[in-house]
């Protein structure tokens, strides 16, 4: 008996732990299974506000590979951080290689956006959501995904295409580089499909949102770099429901988002906890500023996308833009400092590094100096085309062009752009449209020349590096990061590098 | 709990018989043998006899032989309660005058049980000595069991911590350094409370841990024991090397098994042991860097000032053109030694032990508590630990064996940042010797300001002072077992373990805290002042039941069999807080803080496992041993969630073969052979799930929670396994007085998970599969030899260890994985080359002049002074990334080995250990600052020997660590092997003087006191503090960018026994 009793208690402590399945399954409590997600409206509409944030990473840095490697910007020289600045300070002294770190950042962060974006397409297509809430879903992503090669196909030339997502991480390694003309066809084919399923607008709480006229936007400014001009300018001439903001500050004034002449915005806010701030003040300050410019101390600027002189001295005498884009100097302790900065996205903020200001990038404007240049192209000047250039230069408080031939029209357009769009991110891209590779080479080498016998920052005696504001033809193209060639040595590396 | 079944067979023979003795002479002549296995010891005395003798003076004469008849030399033979005595000489006789017939004499040998024989009315004596075959018979704790030492098949090492000697080990990792064959162990840093890095057989993992697993009285409590187990505490530590043993841990067994027994009760015996340590740590001045003093300093900025304008404008520059700051050197006001200011010579540490244990009564009992306090060499850095123990073991009735181990512990630490050049150490080396860390009135000034283009840098003292960063541990770790005897031959055992962890840190940042490495006064304070607290709480708890069957089969075979099942699950659940901004530093708390964030999480894992083995031996000659284990875990793809472990080992005791003749020199000789598999799983939790991670956005002027893939989902991942091959060899010489173990291994790692970099065009960089192989394979020789001389008893212990790694594939031919950065040295693992290799740069030399520039393969920037690198691809160009770089170090050592001695002379005993490591590279990073010719940081005192021009090259240019004195910054921190030193070492590491006080009365049975050294002297060419220190983990192998430096301690300490 006695023994029973023992044998039925070993028994029992055996199968104390049977083997329950679900005692080996575990999941992370704290996050949420990708399997589990993807499933009703608002789940999809999170996935795109996902793809939408990765647009504010690009964002935050995208003035690197858009202004600084042109003669817009240039940087508050740092004498005694020579080692850890050279990843930066590349784009500005036309010395980017294929190890430089920003490159490497720029790639991933484009290709984890598109991740986003072609597994919420993929997951949506496959979803049962009623075709109203699908469209336009639809339609923002296949956007963003235009945006993004739009983008990269300028950049780096031919870029990897991918628009599905991988099911082995294996298969990454056949992936290769497609041809510019067909990325610019999945652009073109994206933004059309896009044009398609989008509204023109949105009720106030969706404010921000990817509109019909942006894919339009977008459309027409892949159609002017493809050299497509007459489809171009038929693309932008559907743009309708927007109008110049009266005050050229207002593009840029927090408490005036997303206005008459936003066509497409990068949405921040500031003043709380929620993580979805800019800090672009802080970004383009000097650097010893202290609290001078951002009105905040205990912080250390950034010196970045520093006004050249060029930039300086291409504004017109009576240009209204000027005062509102950047300043010359700064006071310190009442002492002046003269050292430029960027003050388009500078305003009165709540908390230290939290600031309010969005990231315009389309506007009205510059869908009508696209129409004066599409048209130009066609046929040269027209007093339609001198009519959209004219809208933009009375908001600056300028006289109206007039009576020029398609040369000078076409600079004068460039230099329009140049002034009007300054610091917004569009001047790599049109020096780069409207120049063939030589000629980029010898713009560029000319601006390296007066950086070099005048620099716009000082430098603290240390003389510039024999390669630096070298640009050669191929550095019309970045190089494709060293790290991805390295891994997949299918991947090709770009001409010169 | 592990009965431990102490030295059993305590045989031994004397002999001491009349007539035997009358023979002696003629039968020795004829060199008889002394038959019997257990021969009778025969007292013979007869108290009227004794009596009878006279007090004058006996001589006694007499033989001592071993129980085979065969003489034994150099046995001592002492007069028991005194010095006086002799050894035997070569033939094993004897002659000695005892005062009478009352007197007793003390026979010892090494290898043999020590005797003492009354004298008697005898002037003759025969002597045999039993061998003390303890060694083998010896019981052996083995995974989920323990076996006889002689008995085991597998490659396993055994440390008793009586033979260890009395050493302050705060660690239970610090016992295991140097003792065993195959485990290496490394102390990274000299923080107070800080682990130790232990490897058993190479690092056999590229993307799992490396960490052997842990098991405290048979619970199976992890990669880390931590801080919080007792070192004092110990009984002996078992670790388990090959698969054959490590197999029945299944998927955690890859990387070893340490199995760590506690103290219990002695049968019979009521015991009162205190001890008290107390000693005091340094750091070495011998291991200090040493940097430039203030007028040095100025002195060097000067000069570098000056040597720029003669290598990029060619002339000569005027003294006025120096910046006034440094242009008079000799003026400079302070000349202040950071690094000294923080260090506290001296720092006491202590540690009290109290244990009490009580073997008599059907449950024995042991009582211990101590406390450990120890003072870092850096200011207001400490640790101290309170730790209690209870274990309770005994025989409830015929059935019933039960027993309860309950250790709980309770853990402070006083932490700073210290490794990596940003931040205390590294910081403090760093820092304008010109500037004076005391304001007028002798307080701390918080921030030195950088001046004349030196980096500013917060006060390290202040910072030490000011920047409270506490870390509190309470531990509890218990288990209980009941063990059920039934049906003669069953044993069936329940154990349940839990261990209750809470991780407790806290820091506050106040305003006054500056930031490093900050140009002129940008990282001046008044800084937003932060605040962090986390509290993590663990718990794991595992059951285990366990079903033995051990029948008689009679004389020639013994079989046992046990299988098992268990039962394990972990989870950690936290909150942490953060603050930011605070109004002042007054309240240093979350709720003061203007800005605050929080968050919490939960991780866990389970395991289900069988488990099952079976040892058989016939006749103590051939020996089986089969295991195998059948695990499921958490952690692995839905596809693969379980995993088989099987392994197998034999074992042939060739001495008990009849036909090995007994000779007196071969005592005991078996080869092993084993082969198993065991797994690694220590990749983290949810490695094969993808999860949506928040990233949101704005839309509408609201927040938008959004959301993206965090990873690449895989669920096809599975165990990583290691099949491993051992050949053993214990060969047992001269009465076991030399003993050798050899060992040889190959282990290949196959399946390994590895973060693989993959295309980015995937949406990932890194994806974690199951792609990698290596190979391990290695020779473990380890020597014990025991002898005395005269009353000198002598033991000394050495081995050695030599283990080759080769990674076998990662992903296709020609893959390698990097990491690392381009200022900061790279580590690659390479399909056909070791694991870790360093990779750079080749540096060729120094230019020195415009026109060597030109004439070599370009390096774009290079001025005269820069470092020439090697165009190891051939085409023309240095290109500043990766494509030139090559292997240029190697981190694997060529052999690890470690000497001890022993040796005792009456009360006296003295203890030496020995380590060192042999042919190894380490890439001493943190020279990329402290030889930074920037003059943005102070540099050490070899910089004076820099090269400054053509004509004045340094005295060594041509050394590949001679540093180019360019101030500009290109080609001259770039990954090189300008930075990669040897590493060998020799370190005299202990030497420890114990004195055994004589008995007082009964009160007192053994007390000892006694004097240590650790970490005394290092033979070491490396320029570094410590040829262990590493701040990357992993297999970034050996990157030194200054860490905590070890300290050498020296103590005393007092043991009693009542």
């Amino acid at each position: 008996m006695k023994k029973i009793a023992i044998l039925s208690l070993l028994f029992l402590c055996l199968t104390q732990f049977s083997c329950k399945d679900d005692f080996l399954v575990t999941t992370d409590p704290t996050r949420i299974g990708a399997d589990l997600f993807y499933k009703n409206e608002t789940q999809f509409l999170q996935a795109l506000s996902g793809v939408y944030g990765q647009m504010q990473t690009i964002t935050n840095s995208a003035y690197i590979f858009k202004e600084f490697t042109s003669d817009n910007t240039s940087l508050d020289f740092n004498p005694l951080d020579r080692g850890g600045a050279a990843g930066w300070e590349a784009f500005e002294f036309s010395s980017v290689n294929q190890g430089n770190g920003e490159i490497a950042n720029l790639w991933n962060q484009y290709y984890s956006a598109l991740y986003n974006a072609n597994y919420t397409l993929e997951k949506l297509a496959g979803s049962t959501l009623d075709a109203t809430i699908k469209g336009p879903i639809e339609g923002q992503l296949k956007f963003l995904r235009a945006y993004f090669y739009f983008d990269l196909v300028q950049y780096f030339g031919d870029v990897v295409l991918v628009t599905s997502t991988l099911d082995k991480p294996d298969k990454a390694f056949d992936l290769i580089r497609s041809p510019q003309a067909d990325v610019w066809a999945q652009v073109e084919k994206d933004l059309k499909e896009a044009v398609t399923l989008l509204p023109a607008t949105y009720p106030a709480s969706q404010t921000g949102r990817i509109t019909k006229g942006a894919a339009l936007a977008l459309l027409g400014k892949s159609q002017l770099t493809q050299k497509k001009y007459a489809e171009a300018l038929a693309t932008l001439k559907q743009i309708t429901g927007y109008s110049l903001n009266p005050l050229y500050a207002d593009n840029f004034n927090p408490a005036k988002k997303n206005g008459p002449e936003s066509i497409f915005e990068v949405q921040y806010q500031g003043g709380n906890d929620l993580g979805e701030w800019s800090s672009f003040a802080y970004t383009f300050a000097p650097r010893l500023s202290a609290d001078a410019v951002t009105g905040f101390a205990n912080t250390t600027p950034g010196g970045r996308n520093i006004p050249t002189n060029d930039m300086i001295a291409a504004y017109e005498s009576g240009d209204l833009r000027k005062d509102v884009s950047l300043k010359t100097s700064y006071t310190l302790k009442g002492a002046v400092v003269p050292i430029p900065y960027v003050i388009k996205y500078t305003h009165t903020h709540t908390l230290t590094g939290r600031t309010d200001d969005n990231w315009v990038v389309l506007r009205y404007a510059d869908v009508l100096l696209m129409m004066a240049e599409a048209i130009n192209e066609q046929t040269g000047p027209t007093s339609e085309a001198f009519g959209y250039v004219n809208q933009v230069r009375k908001r600056a408080g300028l006289k109206d062009l007039a009576g020029l031939d398609k040369a000078t029209f076409k600079t004068a357009i460039m230099q329009e752009r140049r002034v009007e769009l300054a610091f917004e991110n569009h001047r790599w891209f049109d020096l780069r449209r409207t120049r063939t590779p030589a000629e980029l080479a010898s713009f560029m080498n000319a601006y390296g020349l007066k950086e070099k016998a005048k620099p716009s920052v000082d430098r603290g005696g240390i003389a510039f590096n024999a390669q630096d504001y070298i640009f050669s033809d191929y550095e019309y193209f970045f190089p494709i990061p060293a790290p991805q060639i390295l891994i997949n040595t299918k991947l090709t590396q770009n001409a010169g590098y | 709990m592990r009965k431990f079944s102490k030295f059993v067979a305590f045989g031994f023979v004397v002999s001491w018989c009349p007539t035997l003795a009358q023979s002696a002479d003629d039968d020795l002549r004829h060199g008889i043998a002394f038959a019997g296995k257990h021969p009778i010891s025969v007292y013979g005395g007869k108290s009227a006899l004794m009596s009878a003798v006279s007090p004058a003076d006996i001589t006694i004469t007499g033989r001592v032989m071993d129980d085979k008849g065969v003489t034994l030399p150099g046995v001592s033979v002492v007069i028991k309660g005194s010095t006086q005595g002799t050894t035997t000489d070569s033939d094993g006789s004897f002659k000695l005058v005892v005062p009478n017939a009352s007197t007793v004499l003390v026979f010892s040998f090494v290898g043999y049980v020590k005797q003492d024989i009354p004298v008697g009315n005898k002037t003759s004596l025969i002597v045999s000595l039993t061998p003390d075959d303890q060694i083998l018979n010896e019981v052996v704790v083995v995974g989920y069991g323990s076996q006889r030492k002689q008995d085991i098949t597998s490659a396993v090492s055994v440390i008793n911590m009586r033979d260890i000697g009395e050493q302050p080990a705060n660690n239970p990792n610090q016992i295991l350094q140097g003792r065993a064959p195959g485990v290496v162990v490394k102390q990274l840093s000299g923080t107070p409370g800080g682990a130790f890095q232990v490897r058993v057989r190479g690092i056999g993992s590229l993307g799992a841990g490396s960490d052997p697993l842990y098991v405290v009285d048979g619970f199976v409590v992890g990669t880390s024991i931590g801080q919080n187990l007792n070192a004092n505490d110990i009984e002996s530590i078992t670790v388990l090397k090959d698969a054959a043993s490590t197999a029945i841990y299944g998927a955690r067994g890859s990387n070893g098994v340490v199995l760590i027994n506690t103290k219990q009760a002695v049968n019979g015996k009521v015991n009162i042991n205190l001890s008290l340590d107390y000693g005091v740590q340094s750091i070495p001045k011998t291991r200090r860097v040493t940097m430039l003093n203030g007028p040095e300093f100025a002195q060097f900025k000067k000069e570098i000032f000056m040597d720029q304008i003669r290598i990029l404008q060619n002339r000569e520059p005027k003294e006025d053109e120096v910046p006034i700051g440094y242009r008079f050197p000799e003026q400079t006001k302070y000349s202040t030694d950071w690094f000294d200011l923080i260090t506290r010579n001296n720092a006491p540490y202590s540690d009290v032990n109290l244990t009490i244990s009580s073997g008599t009564g059907p449950i024995k009992a042991l009582f211990s508590a101590g406390y450990y306090k120890e003072q870092g060499t850096l200011k207001e850095t400490s640790y101290d630990r309170f730790s209690v123990r209870s274990n309770l073991g005994g025989q409830v009735n015929k059935f019933i064996n039960v027993g309860l181990n309950i250790n709980g512990s309770y853990t402070r630490q006083n932490v700073a940042t210290t490794d990596g050049r940003s931040n205390l150490v590294g910081g403090a080396l760093l820092m304008d010797p010109r500037a004076t860390p005391y304001d007028a009135d002798g307080n701390l000034i918080p921030y030195i300001n950088g001046v004349d283009g030196v980096f500013g840098f917060p006060n390290p003292l202040f910072m030490l002072k000011n920047l409270p960063r506490k870390r509190n541990i309470s531990d509890l770790l218990t288990n209980a077992f009941v063990e059920v005897s039934f049906l003669q031959n069953f044993k069936f055992r329940s154990s349940a373990n839990v261990k209750l962890n809470q991780n407790v840190y806290n820091e506050f940042r106040p305003s006054t805290i500056g930031n490093a490495v900050a140009p002129g006064t940008s990282g001046a304070p008044p800084r937003p002042a932060t605040a962090t607290d986390i509290n993590e709480n663990l718990i794991n708890y595992s059951l285990d039941q366990l079903l033995t069957y051990k029948p008689r089969l009679g004389a020639n075979h013994s079989f046992d069999v046990l299988a098992g099942y268990t039962a394990q699950q972990e989870q950690v659940r936290g909150l942490r807080g953060d603050g930011n901004t605070f109004p002042d530093d007054l309240v240093p708390f979350l709720g003061a803080a203007s800005i605050r964030s929080s968050n919490s999480y939960e991780f866990g894992w389970s395991l289900l496992a069988f488990l099952s083995r079976v040892n058989y031996s016939y006749k103590d000659k051939y020996l089986f041993s089969a295991t195998y284990r059948r695990e499921g875990s958490s952690r692995f793809g839905a596809k693969n969630k379980y995993g088989d472990f099987p392994a197998a080992s034999i074992g042939w005791r060739v001495t008990e073969e009849p036909f090995m003749p007994k000779t007196a020199w071969l005592s005991d000789l078996k080869l092993r052979a084993s082969w198993g598999v065991t797994g690694n799983n220590d990749i983290g939790n949810y490695p094969s799930l993808a999860f949506v991670g928040a990233n949101n956005y704005i839309l509408g002027n609201s927040f938008a929670p959004g959301k993206v893939v965090n990873s690449f989902a895989n669920s096809e991942l599975k165990w990583e396994k290691s099949n491993q091959l051992d050949i053993g060899m214990d060969l047992a010489l001269f009465n076991s007085k030399l003993v050798f173990n050899v060992e040889y291994y190959k282990k290949i790692t196959n399946d390994m998970l590895l973060p693989v970099s993959i295309p980015s065009v995937s949406g990932f960089t890194t994806s974690l599969d199951n792609i990698g192989k290596v190979e391990n394979q290695g020779f473990e020789l380890g020597a014990e030899y025991r002898t005395n001389f005269g009353q000198v008893n002598f033991r000394t212990n050495a081995n050695i260890s030599f283990n080759r790694n080769k990674i076998l594939a990662i992903k296709g031919a020609n893959d390698a994985l990097y990491s690392g950065n381009f200022y900061g040295g790279y580590n690659v693992q390479k399909v056909g080359r070791p694991v870790g290799m360093i990779y750079g740069y080749n540096k060729l030399g120094i230019f020195n002049t415009q026109a060597e520039i030109d004439a070599a393969p370009k390096q774009d920037g290079a001025i005269p002074g820069a470092m020439k690198f090697e165009d190891t691809n051939g085409d023309g160009v240095i290109s500043y990334d990766t494509q030139d770089m090559v292997e240029i170090g190697n981190p694997n050592p060529a052999f690890t080995w470690a000497w001890t001695f022993a040796a005792d002379y009456k009360r006296f005993d003295v203890n030496v250990m020995f380590l060192g490591a042999q042919d190894f590279d380490i890439y001493r990073n943190i020279e990329a600052s402290t030889m930074n010719m920037d003059g943005v940081f102070n540099v050490l005192d070899k910089a004076k020997d820099r090269w400054r021009s053509a004509q004045n090259p340094g005295t060594n240019p041509s050394n590949v660590n001679s540093q180019g004195g360019t101030s500009y910054f290109k080609w001259s921190r770039e990954s090189s092997n300008r930075y990669v030193y040897d590493g060998s070492y020799v370190w005299l590491k202990t030497i420890t003087i114990g004195y055994n006080l004589p008995k007082f009365k009964s009160i007192l049975s053994n007390a000892r006191i006694f004097v240590t050294g650790n970490n005394l002297f290092m033979f070491t060419k490396y320029p570094g503090n410590n040829p262990d220190a590493g701040v990357r983990g992993g297999t970034q192998l050996n990157n030194d960018d200054e860490s905590y430096p070890i300290p050498r301690t020296f103590a005393t300490g007092l043991k009693l026994n009542f």
